[in-house]
């Protein structure tokens, strides 16, 4: 296998300008979508089946009463240990060479099993097609020894592409260099291959906590309890039986009697 | 923010009717191996009812595909801790096992008989699992409450054995069986099972805590509350104790069972897709 692909998006470089999120629309040819108020200048309110990149503007009250902006562009997270991928019963989803995950659309039969296994709400059905959407990591691009369209089109920097190893020291050293500067909440989300879902390979430097943000503080796997809820399941089946057993149960009479 | 899967109505009857199947058949082949000669009945119309309603999960999980012409793609991989992937299996096969006990219902030479009996023992495995992999399916998703419900399958089980059992009664009482004693041991184990239920739900709703707030409180708290455990499962209770000699107040109790069985899928699935 290559060396894992990754995206780091460090918010503290992000000028909400949205050039990633137009540039992902262009590059995948995502359709047109009614935008609807959130309150802020964010929109979409969250990823759809056609709005792959999606620039949160978080507004954050001050000590002093000000707001703060926390801009963060959010994208799949193409985790290493993914809920959508466990939970696809047809094989369409599928870890490339790159580490990345991707959708078969030529296989997928929208049972949208994945739609509900994402511990970040990021895929989602779409009608048209009938099929599960959601980010490529412009798989078509990388392919072809080009980054990804959002990391390409960002003029700050903020979202970068590259080899995972190298990105992440690079944020380790970034994150120092923040604390320096006085903010005192930066931190990696989804950077240590130890930490939650095995790491992300799209990861994120935080300029506050994740639940800020919308994300979850420590995403799990969703799948990790089939086996314990399986094992309570045929407890209630030998129950029942037994139940069932004892109200057909002919007294005195062996089971081959009729 | 999480996304719905929209899984609405059609998987609703998905849910409540692949219950009554894998209950009516587990009953079916239980009183088929150890009931007397007069729990026939209850074999038969038990195997018989476990066919057409399997044929109408599947058709109903199909129709709900995205792209239901790919649904064979479901059996392009088997992956034995996947719920979607073990269950669209564990439908076909239950349903070569309903339509090969179906078809030996009608015969009454020994060796088809005794060979009717063991099918229907392995067979009751798999409608087991038709029963409660649904909520295993559920339990394994990201979402809030589904998520956390550890004793979802468990439930389900419980719902779809009883609400099996209480279709099967209802069957015979409305075809003139009710006569027979096969009636009121079904009506018997559908007691023990409804009693399984509510203990289950107990635990259920303790082990949840706060997470069961989209069942106990706001919009789905009164089909949940007065619906699901008041008219699907005290009342049957109750009816069934003091109507024991009346016949008409328990198959009324098994219409209700019924219903309370269809909530129970209801309230799951809409309360966190509402």
């Amino acid at each position: 296998m290559a060396r894992t692909l990754a995206m780091f998006t460090d918010t503290s470089l992000c000028i909400g300008c949205r050039a990633c999120q137009v540039a992902c629309k262009q590059w995948n040819e995502l359709g047109m979508e009614v935008p609807e108020w959130t309150g802020t200048y964010q929109n979409h309110a969250h990823f759809t089946d056609k709005t792959f990149r999606l620039v949160r503007f978080v507004e954050e009250p001050k000590p002093t009463g000000d707001l703060a902006w926390l801009l963060m562009s959010d994208v799949c997270k193409h985790c290493a240990e993914a809920g959508c991928l466990e939970a696809c019963p047809t094989g369409a989803i599928y870890r490339t060479q790159f580490g990345t995950v991707n959708i078969n659309q030529d296989v997928c039969n929208g049972c949208r099993y994945c739609v509900a296994s994402c511990p970040f709400g990021v895929v989602a059905f779409n009608e048209t097609t009938g099929t599960a959407k959601k980010c490529t990591f412009c798989d078509d691009r990388i392919q072809n020894g080009l980054g990804p369209a959002c990391a390409k089109a960002c003029p700050t920097d903020s979202i970068q592409f590259g080899f995972r190893d190298d990105l992440v020291t690079k944020a380790q050293k970034r994150v120092v260099t923040l604390k320096g500067m006085g903010f005192k909440e930066a931190q990696l989300y989804g950077a240590d291959s130890q930490g939650f879902l095995g790491g992300l390979n799209a990861f994120f430097l935080l300029l506050s906590k994740p639940s800020v943000y919308g994300l979850p503080e420590s995403p799990k796997l969703p799948q990790r309890n089939v086996v314990v809820d399986s094992l309570l399941s045929i407890g209630s089946a030998l129950v029942v039986g037994l139940g069932a057993l004892l109200a057909f149960r002919e007294r005195g009479k062996g089971p081959g009697d009729a | 923010m999480l996304k719905s899967p929209e899984w609405e109505m059609m998987i609703v009857w998905y849910f409540f009717l692949g219950g009554i199947a894998g209950g009516a058949y587990f009953t079916a082949a239980i009183a088929d191996n150890f009931g007397s000669a007069r729990d026939r009945a209850v074999a038969r119309v038990g195997y018989l009812l476990s066919l057409p309603l399997t044929a109408a999960c599947g058709i109903l999980l199909i129709a709900d595909l995205g792209l239901p012409f790919r649904f064979l793609n479901m059996l392009g991989k088997f992956s034995f801790w996947n719920p979607m992937s073990i269950g669209a299996w564990g439908i076909g096969v239950f349903g070569l096992f309903t339509f090969v006990s179906s078809l030996l219902s009608f015969s009454s030479s020994p060796e088809r008989v005794a060979l009717r009996r063991k099918i229907g023992l392995v067979g009751s495995i798999f409608g087991f699992f038709l029963a409660s992999y649904t909520g295993v399916l559920l339990g394994g998703t990201a979402q809030p409450f589904w998520g956390e419900a550890r004793l979802m399958g468990a439930l389900f089980l419980a719902s779809g054995a009883s609400t099996g059992m209480a279709a099967i009664s209802l069957i015979l009482f409305l075809t003139g069986g009710a006569a027979g004693e096969g009636f009121g041991k079904v009506k018997k184990a559908d007691r023990y099972s409804m009693i399984l239920e509510l203990v289950i739900l107990a635990v259920f709703l303790a082990l949840l805590g706060s997470a069961a707030r989209p069942l106990t409180t706001g919009p789905m708290a009164p089909l949940f509350w007065g619906g699901l455990i008041g008219l699907g499962l005290v009342i049957p209770l109750v009816l069934d104790f003091v109507g024991r000699r009346a016949r008409a107040l328990t198959a009324v109790s098994a219409v209700l069972v019924l219903i309370g069985g269809f909530l129970l899928r209801y309230v799951v699935l809409m309360s966190v897709q509402a």
